[in-house]
């Protein structure tokens, strides 16, 4: 009897102290993210603005009614999915590219492996300013003739604005497919190797074998950079802010939620907007909870 | 296995070669930009620096009054660049120091103790990811200043942590997760407490995965602009990002870009001297999933 009640009260100090490490963690999350995150919930069935001179009024789904209406919602709506499904896809197969070019060993492989971390080990607040000043430099530099006349012959092509959001782009691609690249060679690693010998000796074709093991065995993590890079893509507001220096002609959601709230003082419709991307989210959330965190099993 | 025809090796070396200069080519413009002299800003070849200078970058340090470069001293403005400094560096240390802390703490508890609902609390973490940044600086903003913390770094050394802690979390408590439990019993059978086996035994253990998540959180940190601009307002509270984002860019583009490198070399340097552990910590904490 003695051993079990023995037993029992460890488990119970051991939740204890469970719970008293997570503590930090979970009330660093609250104190930083609840209160916001509720007040954006509340203020998006409101009227709250700064501009506005009586109470602020209860308006019930008004907000979110009136941005299904709005022209300028669907074109936001818009250049958000189409800006956050290119870069995604081509992160994904820039990354999957890297990581396989650098599983095998060959002649240099920790330098090029350096050399594809770098864009994302560079820090991205300054990173970002680089390159602004890289496509859109001051007349005065060398290459600020050559680099207008790609900017005008881009813009002629697709319209005012589409220089800069190209540049958004390839900055989010950039970056982005480092990141992912190192962590789908993190992933392939993972794998035990057994089961890429095995398909060796399966199938003599290398797009069956990539088509067949490689990509199956590597969905969990090729999951898990799609949801990084779908939040970063839809949160995108910082880097399309700087890139086009607040000139912008193709907003996506992020964006035009900051200029509505900012410019415009229109908090309760900014609050709605900001908050329809949740649901998408969630949705790839629920997908990589499913694929990456089924085998629950009994360890300490 | 036969030898691969000549083709193959071709392809593979030029893929990898494109790979490379498509990763270095931005970094090594805006490292070329940043050595030259105003004259050759404005008359050299843009990919080449022909006679490097480290003026620019001696530029920022300097105080009022001083005449350098092309534009002339009427125009010229200066920085805090210091302060800057060492305000990134406080921020940065303080933020990678206290989500490691924090993340390693919750792991522990998610992985190891696996209270009831563990699972659960791993995911309700993983998932703040997916609340929009946009506009929670608004009211993010009546929390910092509750807090009495407005133009204060402590209010970054608040926020920070928030945004790299769910994916360590997640990725310490996997790994925590697929130790086996025979790791501490010995140490436990023999009367160690379970802080002991955990200072002596796990934390040893764990080092690649604790560099993984110290450079992950290194690498959030230092993509933040936003954020850093939002909440430190006056010149000398400023981190780096913050500072160069008021710089007078049409002017000072020269030291704006050597105020770029230098932040982005220690940074880089740090991460390239953990590169091969990030990948390890990575792989270690994702073996349980497949």
């Amino acid at each position: 009897m003695a051993p079990v009640s023995a037993r029992w009260t460890r488990r119970r100090r051991d939740v204890a102290t469970a719970y008293l490490l997570l503590a930090p963690a979970v009330l660093l999350l609250v104190s930083v993210l609840a209160y916001p995150l509720g007040w954006e919930v509340w203020t998006s069935f409101t009227s709250l603005s700064p501009l506005q001179a009586g109470a602020t009024a209860f308006v019930g789904l008004e907000n979110y009614r009136q941005q299904f209406e709005d022209p300028q919602f669907w074109r936001a709506a818009t250049v958000t999915v189409v800006y956050a499904a290119v870069t995604s896809v081509a992160k994904l197969a820039l990354g999957l590219g890297f990581a396989l070019l650098l599983v095998r060993p060959f002649r240099g492989r920790a330098l090029v492996f350096l050399a594809i971390f770098l864009p994302w080990a560079y820090p991205a607040s300054v990173s970002v300013i680089g390159w602004y000043w890289t496509l859109s430099p001051p007349i005065s530099t060398a290459y600020a003739v050559s680099m207008g006349n790609l900017k005008y012959s881009v813009d002629s092509i697709f319209g005012g604005g589409a220089w800069a959001f190209l540049s958004v782009t390839l900055f989010n691609i950039w970056r982005g497919s480092s990141f992912i690249g190192v962590l789908l060679l993190a992933g392939i690693n993972a794998i035990p190797a057994e089961l890429f010998e095995y398909a060796l000796l399966e199938s003599k074709s290398p797009w069956r074998r990539f088509r067949l093991v490689t990509v199956p065995l590597l969905k969990p993590f090729l999951a898990l950079g799609a949801f990084l890079s779908l939040t970063s893509a839809f949160a995108d507001l910082a880097n399309v802010w700087m890139l086009t220096a607040g000139r912008i002609v193709f907003p996506v959601i992020g964006t035009h939620a900051y200029w509505l709230a900012i410019n415009a003082g229109q908090y309760g419709p900014a609050s709605a907007l900001s908050l329809m991307l949740v649901p998408l989210l969630l949705g790839a959330l629920l997908v990589l909870f499913r694929l990456f965190d089924t085998p629950e099993r009994e360890t300490a | 296995m036969n030898p691969k025809p000549w083709w193959a090796k071709l392809g593979h070396r030029s893929l990898i070669l494109l790979a490379t200069v498509y990763c270095v080519f931005p970094i090594y413009f805006m490292l070329v930009q940043s050595l030259k002299t105003a004259q050759e800003d404005v008359f050299g070849n843009p990919l080449i620096v022909v006679h490097p200078t480290l003026e620019n970058f001696a530029e920022l340090f300097e105080r009022e009054g001083e005449v350098r470069g092309f534009v002339g001293s009427a125009l010229r403005r200066s920085y805090p660049f210091l302060d800057w400094l060492e305000n990134t560096l406080v921020v940065f240390a303080g933020t990678v120091a206290l989500t490691l802390a924090v993340s390693l703490a919750a792991a522990y508890a998610l992985g190891r103790l696996r209270p009831p609902g563990s699972r659960w609390w791993r995911r309700i973490i993983f998932a703040t990811y997916v609340i929009p940044q946009t506009i929670l600086f608004v009211p993010l903003y009546q929390v910092v200043n509750g807090l009495g913390l407005d133009d204060n770094l402590l209010a970054l050394l608040l926020i920070y942590p928030t945004t790299a802690l769910p994916f360590c979390v997640w990725m310490l408590s996997s790994y925590f997760q697929q130790l086996p439990r025979e790791v501490e019993e010995a140490a436990l059978i023999e009367g160690a407490s379970r802080a002991t086996a955990f200072f002596r035994i796990i934390l040893p253990m764990s080092r690649p995965v604790l560099v993984a998540a110290g450079i992950f959180s290194l690498g959030t940190v230092a993509s933040d602009f936003m954020i850093a601009s939002v909440f430190l307002l006056s010149a000398h509270n400023q981190t780096i990002p913050a500072g160069l984002g008021t710089m007078e860019v049409a002017l000072d583009e020269l030291a704006a870009v050597a105020g770029i490198n230098l932040m982005a070399i220690p940074v880089v340097l740090i991460c390239a001297v953990f590169a091969r552990g990030y990948v390890r910590g990575l792989t270690a904490a994702m073996v349980e999933g497949s």
